[in-house]
C-alpha cells in the first residue's frame, strides 16, 4: 500500500517490473475513464500523468493564474496558413497538464454524434483536399456506451436529471435564436449537476468553467473517475510522470513505457498492454517518438497516418454588446445550445454542421482573444462595455486533411531532451465557408435582440484536438481498429480523441468517454480470452 | 519605467483608471529585465527610441498613438503590448470599471446573486 509519511510522495503500488499491469498514459476523459473502468473489472492499472495532482480546492478563479496552473504550456511550434500560427504561435492547443487532464477545463457540453456523422465519406462523397473516411463503427455500436456515459457523467435531460436553468447569457442567445426562427434552443445537455448526484454537489452557478470547477458539480476524471479507481486498490496513479517512449520487443509487442518522473529521472514501467491517451498532439508525438529499427516511422505507423488528419473543429466566437447589462460571466459558462445548424445541408454552401453554444470570458481573456493584437481607444471602449456583453462559441465539423499533421520538430527540444511537436494546419475551404456562415448566424441572433454591435472572434487555441491516430477498417487507412487497438501492435491501444476518424460537429468529450468504456469491455474480453 | 507606463496607457486607454494599473506593466517588465539581459536591452532600446525626439510621456495623446503606430510589430512593442493586455485586464480596478465581479466561488457563486437576473428578456422557450 502507498504511504505519505513525512509528506513524501507515496510509494508506487505496483513494481516497475510487474508484467501484469496495464499502463494508461494520460488521465483525462479517455485515459481517466478507461483506467477506472479497468480497475472496476479487477485489472491493475498504472496511470501515468504528466501534470501535478491539483485538487479542486487548489483551482484559481482568475484566468491567467489558472492557465499557468492547469494548461499544457510545454513548448510547441506551429506552421501553416491558419490564424493560430500568427495569433498564438506557441500555443496551438488549450489543453491541460494536470490530473484529470482537459476534463478540468471543459464546460460540460454533451451532444451525441449523429448517425450520419460516423459515415461522412459515404454521406458527402469525395471532397477535394479532404481525407474523409467512414468510421469502422456506427452509432448503433456506440449507443449502449452513450447511455452508460450519460449516466456516468450525469448529463442533464438524460436519466431523469433535470435541465439547468436559464442564465443571463442564455437569455440573450436563446431569445435571439427564437426570434430568428431556430427551434433547437435549450440550456443543453450538460455534465453539470443541477441537483446533487453521484456524491457530488449541485452547481452554485459560479462560472469559471475553464478554470477547473472548485465546486465539483461538473463531472471530471479528477473528481469522479480517479477517486473511484483509487478506492479499488488497483490504481497506481503517478502524477508528474512524462511518458517519453513506448517500448517493444523483437516480435513487435509493447513491453512497457519509458518515462521521466517528477525529479526528471528516467524510469521504466513494464506492462501487459499500453493505452495511450495523451490528447491528439501528444499521442501522435509519443508514437512518433517511439520509433525503432522495427518501426522506423514511429510506433503503429506502417500506414503513415500517425499525426495526420489532425482536426480541431471549425471554431470561432461571436460577442455582442447591448444597451442594458447582461453579466455573461455569471452562471455555468456554456449552458445553452442552438442545434438547428448541426445538420448536413449543402444548400448553405458547405458540408457538415455546427452548433452555437453560449460562452463567456472574463476581461483578462476577452482582451486577449476578442481581436488578437488590437489596441487603442476603440478597443478600450469595447472593453468598457463588458458588463453589457453576451457571447457564444461556434463549433462545427472540420475536414480532415492528410497534411494537417503533428510531426516531431527535431530542432527544438523539451526539458527532457525530446523533440517538441510541430502542429501544421491549413483551413479547408469548407472550414472557412462554415465559419463564415456560423459568424453570420451568430450575429443575426444577437441582432434580433437589438445588439448595438457584434464581434466576430477568430479561433482560440484548440480545446478539441482529434484524428491523429484514426480508426479505420483497413490497416492501410488508419492507425487503430474499431476498438482503438493499433493495427500494427497487438497490445497497444489509443484511448482518446486521436482515434476519431472524423470529428462531427459535437463537442467530443461524451464520445471519448463512450469509446473508452467500449474499449474497456474489449480489453477485458481479450484478457479473458488469453489474447493480451 | 515611466515611458512603459505611458505606453501601456496609450495602448489600453481607460481614462478612469489610476496610473497604478498601468504601472503594473512597468513592474512586470522590470522583473523580466532583471532576469534576462536581452529583455533588458529590448526595453532600454525601445524606450530610448520613443524618447529620441522629446519625451514620450510629454507627448499629446494623438502624438503618442502615432509614435506607437511607428513601432507596431517590433519586439519592444509586442513585449509591452503582450504584457499590458494581461496586466491591465487582470487588475481588480479594471474589473470594477468594466463591470466584472472577479472570483465567485468564495462568495457562494451566483446561485443567489443574480445568475439569471437579466430582466429585459424573458426565459427563452426551450425545446425538450
Amino acid at each position: 500500500m502507498s504511504s505519505m509519511d513525512n509528506g513524501e510522495r507515496s510509494a508506487n503500488r505496483f513494481r516497475d517490473d510487474d508484467l501484469d499491469v496495464i499502463v494508461v498514459i494520460g488521465s483525462g476523459a479517455g485515459g481517466g475513464t478507461l483506467a477506472n473502468e479497468l480497475c472496476q473489472k479487477g485489472i491493475n492499472v498504472v496511470l501515468l500523468e504528466a501534470g501535478k495532482h491539483n485538487q479542486p480546492e487548489d483551482f484559481i478563479n482568475d484566468e491567467w493564474p489558472s492557465l499557468e496552473q492547469l494548461a499544457w504550456l510545454d513548448e510547441r511550434t506551429t506552421s501553416g496558413s491558419w490564424q493560430i500560427a500568427t495569433d498564438f504561435p506557441d500555443l496551438p492547443a488549450w489543453t491541460c497538464k494536470t490530473v484529470g487532464g482537459t476534463t478540468t477545463h471543459w464546460a460540460g457540453c454533451c451532444p451525441r454524434f449523429k448517425d450520419w456523422e460516423f459515415r461522412v465519406r459515404s454521406e458527402l462523397g469525395p471532397v477535394d483536399g479532404a481525407s474523409l473516411l467512414d468510421w469502422p463503427i456506427g452509432q448503433s455500436d456506440l449507443e449502449p456506451y452513450y447511455d452508460k456515459a450519460e449516466d456516468r457523467l450525469g448529463v442533464t435531460r438524460t436519466n431523469g436529471i433535470p435541465a439547468l436553468p436559464s442564465n443571463n447569457n442564455f437569455k440573450v442567445m436563446g431569445n435571439g435564436a427564437r426570434r430568428v426562427g431556430y427551434k433547437g434552443v435549450s440550456t443543453g445537455r450538460m455534465a453539470i449537476n443541477p441537483v446533487p448526484r453521484d456524491g457530488r454537489p449541485a452547481t452554485i452557478q459560479d462560472g469559471f468553467n475553464y478554470q477547473g470547477d472548485k465546486q465539483r458539480a461538473h463531472w471530471s476524471t479528477l473528481t469522479a473517475e480517479i477517486p473511484r479507481a483509487e478506492a479499488t486498490g488497483r490504481l497506481d496513479l503517478r502524477p508528474e510522470s512524462m511518458a517519453i517512449k513506448v517500448e517493444h520487443d523483437n516480435a513487435g509487442s509493447v513491453t512497457g513505457v519509458l518515462y521521466a518522473d517528477a525529479d526528471g529521472n528516467e524510469r521504466r514501467q513494464k506492462a501487459r498492454a499500453v493505452c495511450v491517451a495523451c490528447n491528439a498532439i501528444e499521442t501522435a508525438r509519443l508514437l512518433l517518438n517511439s520509433d525503432s529499427s522495427l518501426f522506423p516511422d514511429g510506433l503503429a505507423n506502417s500506414s503513415g497516418q500517425v499525426g495526420r488528419n489532425y482536426m480541431r473543429h471549425v471554431t470561432g466566437a461571436v460577442f455582442a454588446t447591448f444597451e442594458r447589462p447582461v453579466r455573461m460571466y455569471r452562471g455555468e459558462t456554456m449552458a445553452g445550445t442552438v442545434s438547428d445548424e448541426s445538420r448536413n445541408d449543402p444548400g448553405r454552401g458547405f458540408l457538415g454542421g455546427y452548433y452555437m453554444e453560449v460562452h463567456s470570458l472574463g476581461p483578462a481573456f476577452l482582451a486577449n482573444f476578442l481581436s488578437p493584437r488590437a489596441w487603442g481607444r476603440d478597443f478600450a471602449e469595447i472593453m468598457e462595455q463588458y458588463e453589457c456583453m453576451a457571447g457564444m462559441y461556434l463549433v462545427g465539423e472540420d475536414m480532415p486533411q492528410a497534411d494537417n499533421r503533428v510531426t516531431l520538430n527535431r530542432d527544438v527540444r523539451d526539458q527532457f531532451g525530446q523533440p517538441v511537436p510541430n502542429v501544421h494546419f491549413d483551413d479547408h475551404p469548407n472550414d472557412t465557408a462554415m465559419r463564415d456562415h456560423a459568424y453570420a448566424s451568430g450575429a443575426s441572433i444577437y441582432d434580433a435582440v437589438d445588439a448595438t454591435a457584434t464581434f466576430r472572434v477568430p479561433p482560440y487555441p484548440a480545446a478539441h484536438n482529434l484524428g491523429t491516430a484514426r480508426m479505420s477498417a483497413r490497416a492501410e487507412d488508419g492507425v487503430v481498429d474499431a476498438f482503438g487497438r493499433a493495427h500494427d501492435v497487438p497490445n497497444l491501444f489509443v484511448s482518446d480523441g486521436s482515434v476519431m476518424t472524423t470529428g462531427a460537429a459535437a463537442n467530443p468529450t461524451l464520445t471519448i468517454v463512450a469509446l473508452a468504456l467500449r474499449q474497456a469491455d474489449h480489453i477485458e474480453e481479450r484478457l479473458k480470452a488469453g489474447m493480451l | 519605467m515611466a515611458t512603459v507606463t505611458a505606453v501601456a496607457r496609450t495602448l489600453y486607454p481607460h481614462d478612469a483608471l489610476p496610473d497604478g494599473v498601468y504601472a503594473r506593466v512597468g513592474e512586470k517588465l522590470a522583473d523580466a529585465a532583471g532576469e534576462d539581459s536581452a529583455t533588458a536591452r529590448t526595453i532600454e532600446e525601445g524606450c530610448d527610441g520613443l524618447n529620441e525626439h522629446g519625451l514620450f510621456v510629454e507627448l499629446a495623446p494623438d502624438a503618442r498613438v502615432e509614435a506607437l503606430r511607428g513601432i507596431e510589430g517590433s519586439e519592444f512593442f509586442e513585449l509591452v503590448r503582450g504584457t499590458a493586455v494581461v496586466e491591465v485586464y487582470s487588475d481588480e480596478r479594471t474589473w470594477r470599471l468594466v463591470g466584472y465581479e472577479g472570483p465567485s466561488f468564495d462568495k457562494g457563486g451566483y446561485i443567489d446573486r443574480g445568475f439569471n437576473d437579466l430582466d429585459w428578456l424573458p426565459d427563452p422557450e426551450e425545446a425538450p
